[in-house]
């Protein structure tokens, strides 16, 4: 039996709410409620020290020794309603027990963590209520059903009606395609038929928060297209979004937060665009041109400080200038004050490459231009 | 509580057309069911062919002590017997799925599989029950077949009791395979004769410990009206609840020690 248990809530009372939801939990921060909130959170593993083989098995009967491995090891977070996170990291870093931690699967080896005002693992069945999770790992589906009856056990579980299952199901079916995949038993669907299946079922309770681990891997670009394209809608309606991704693409288009983890601890939580702001500072135009150009250094002059690359063939024009220090605007009319072009495009800084210097360790100390990046306590 | 019973019947009916889509699965495993069992009574028989009476049992009261292991395991497998998927559930980390549906846990896992052998098991169960009371010498009244029956859906209990407790093992053993609950399953097994004829220690185990003996041996002495054993066997319900409350602890413990998988 869950311990605490306020008045459900609908979205639309949220205003009300920030003063009813739990104290535990609950800040008001620029009239925004705190919806995810852990702090030291930590988790670790015991595994055996097994010699490989029978012998090693054999002898790890009679004499047990286990190794510590601390998963995750301490992090604070704070998210508030209706942002948008991505969760990023090198495979082993720690973002799937995480996940598993704020959703009541895995109990904490440390530290606190509030959901919604529950403690997730405490109130699991509550909390089951208010949330969604996406593994994309591993199916939630019932593997011997139907998708068809997988969703309708769903429902008797939620207690959702059946006019608003139905508008569920049609909203699933414009967005995701879920129409086709319904007869089908979940044992037989594909990898991008099966995520859209789980997204589904994950979501068919309008949860207020949404855990999404790694929804895209293995799809196809049209299915990573109607993924991105629901997730972007589901944020757009105001659901807390969590996305754990190695596609950086799913984070520029859906997240406008990120946070960095490695090796258990965090090691970045900031604003996306300020990320990109101070650390991909660098832009590129290309652009073609009417007439095949011999040399761009005119060009090059009215631009100081920015590189003016010409193709061979003397048609394809690119610009990589600081966007601190120029603007779009000042470099294109520097272009066509030389010459006549027939097309350009802005290639916008990829998270890739922050990400990279994290990785690479260059960001290690620096934390911040972020407007959440502080824990609240 | 009511939507607590509906949704459990929904979650044993999904299962169970999930496995009918597999039809001859269904009458394989029914009818083994019936053969297992019945070699069982076949034994017994051949046993009392050579002796008439064992500690003051003779071979109908037996095969009523065997009917009630008969049917509160038929009724265990047919409505309990997800507790048995719980190893490989544990051990690949499949009870994360389970853990984010509004529903008990305990009550998604033990839903989570339909034993069709069981029919099989309640079929040949009831047919020895009416046999034997043909032959046993006490007379019927509505008293004595409504405790009967209160005692079969007790026994029953502790069956679904202590499978649950031992297949909850699963969470501290943490391999795929249910080794430990089958050798309590197996040790059980000797509650299908009156506990009488073994040494003390062992009827201590299985009457204290782990108490098997309460899905056969004492109710059906109770319904036998038998001295000690009758009395004792009036407590089967009770027992039901302490097996119950056990296994449902088992399983708490064990949840909070679960550990997903690494993915
Ligand atoms: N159930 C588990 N048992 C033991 N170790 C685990 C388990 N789950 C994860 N780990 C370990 O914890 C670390 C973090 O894993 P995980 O959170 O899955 O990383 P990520 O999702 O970032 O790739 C890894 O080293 C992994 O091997
Ligand atoms: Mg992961």
């Amino acid at each position: 039996m869950p311990t605490h248990r306020p008045e459900p809530r609908r979205r639309s009372d949220v205003d009300f709410s920030a003063s009813v939801v739990g104290l535990a939990s609950a800040k008001v921060h620029d009239g925004s409620v705190t919806l995810i909130q852990a702090i030291g959170l930590r988790k670790v593993f015991r595994k055996p020290d097994k010699a490989p083989g029978i012998r090693g098995s054999l002898r790890h009967l009679v004499q047990r020794r286990y190794s510590e491995h601390v998963a995750v090891d301490s992090i604070d977070l704070s998210i508030a309603e209706g942002e948008a996170v991505a969760y990023v990291g090198p495979n082993g870093a720690g973002k799937s027990t995480t996940v598993k931690m704020l959703s009541g699967i895995l109990v904490p080896t440390a530290g606190q963590v509030h959901v919604d005002g529950l403690v997730p693992h405490r109130a699991r069945v509550e909390n089951a209520r208010r949330v969604g999770v996406v593994f994309g790992q591993r199916t939630q589906l019932w593997w011997d059903l139907p998708v068809r009856e997988s969703l309708e056990l769903l429902r008797d579980m939620h207690g959702i009606d059946r006019s608003r299952y139905q508008e569920r199901l049609e909203r699933f079916d414009s967005v995701l395609g879920l129409g086709d995949l319904l007869p089908v038993t979940a044992r037989k669907l594909s990898l991008g038929q099966r995520m859209r299946a789980d997204l589904a079922a994950a979501l068919l309770h309008e949860p207020r928060v949404v855990y999404l681990d790694e929804p895209t891997i293995g799809l196809d670009i049209s299915v990573k297209d109607r993924v991105r394209s629901f997730v972007r809608q589901l944020v757009s309606e105001g659901t807390t979004v969590m996305l754990t991704t190695h596609d950086l693409s799913d984070i520029e288009e859906i997240c406008q937060r990120i946070i960095i983890i490695d090796e258990g601890r965090l090691v970045y939580d900031g604003n996306l665009q300020a990320v990109k702001d101070t650390h991909v500072r660098e832009r590129t135009m290309s652009f073609e041109l009417e007439d095949s150009l011999l040399g761009a250094d005119q060009i090059a002059a009215r631009l100081p400080g920015a590189r003016v690359h010409l193709e061979s063939n003397g048609r394809e024009l690119a610009v990589t200038f600081d966007r601190m220090t120029l603007g779009a605007r000042q470099v294109l009319s520097a272009v066509l004050a030389e010459v006549e072009i027939v097309d350009m495009h802005i290639d916008e800084p990829a998270i890739e490459s922050v990400v990279r210097k994290v990785y690479a360790g260059q960001l290690q100390a620096e934390h911040g231009g972020a407007t959440n990046s502080e824990p609240m306590r | 509580m009511r939507r607590t019973i509906r949704l459990y019947r929904r979650l044993l009916g999904a299962q169970v057309r999930a496995t009918l889509e597999y039809e001859a699965d269904f009458w394989i495993m029914s009818l083994s069911a019936v053969l297992v069992q019945g070699i069982g009574v076949v034994f017994l028989w051949a046993i009392f062919e050579s002796i008439p009476e064992i500690n003051g049992w003779r071979f109908w009261e037996v095969v009523l002590i065997y009917a009630f292991v008969v049917i509160s395991e038929g009724l265990s497998t047919l409505f309990t017997q997800g507790a048995w998927t719980l190893a490989v559930t544990v051990n690949f980390g499949q009870l994360d799925a389970l853990l984010m549906r509004p529903f008990p846990p305990l009550l998604q896992v033990l839903s989570s599989e339909v034993g069709f052998n069981g029919l099989g098991n309640l079929v040949l169960g009831i047919g020895l029950v009416a046999a034997a009371v043909r032959h046993v010498d006490f007379t019927w009244s509505p008293g004595r077949i409504a405790l009967g029956v209160i005692l079969v859906i007790a026994a029953a209990g502790v069956k679904i009791g202590l499978n649950l407790l031992t297949n909850c093992a699963a969470f501290w053993l943490r391999s795929p395979y249910s080794m430990f609950a089958f050798s309590m399953h197996t040790f059980g097994e000797l509650a299908r004769f009156p506990i009488t004829i073994y040494g003390l220690g062992v009827r201590i185990a299985i009457t204290a410990v782990l108490p098997y003996a309460f899905m056969s041996y004492f109710p059906a002495a109770a319904v036998l009206s038998d001295g000690t054993a009758r009395l004792l066997g009036l407590l089967t319900p009770l027992v039901a609840i302490y097996c119950l409350w056990l296994g449902a602890t088992a399983f708490r413990l064990g949840l909070s020690r679960y550990e997903s998988s690494g993915h």
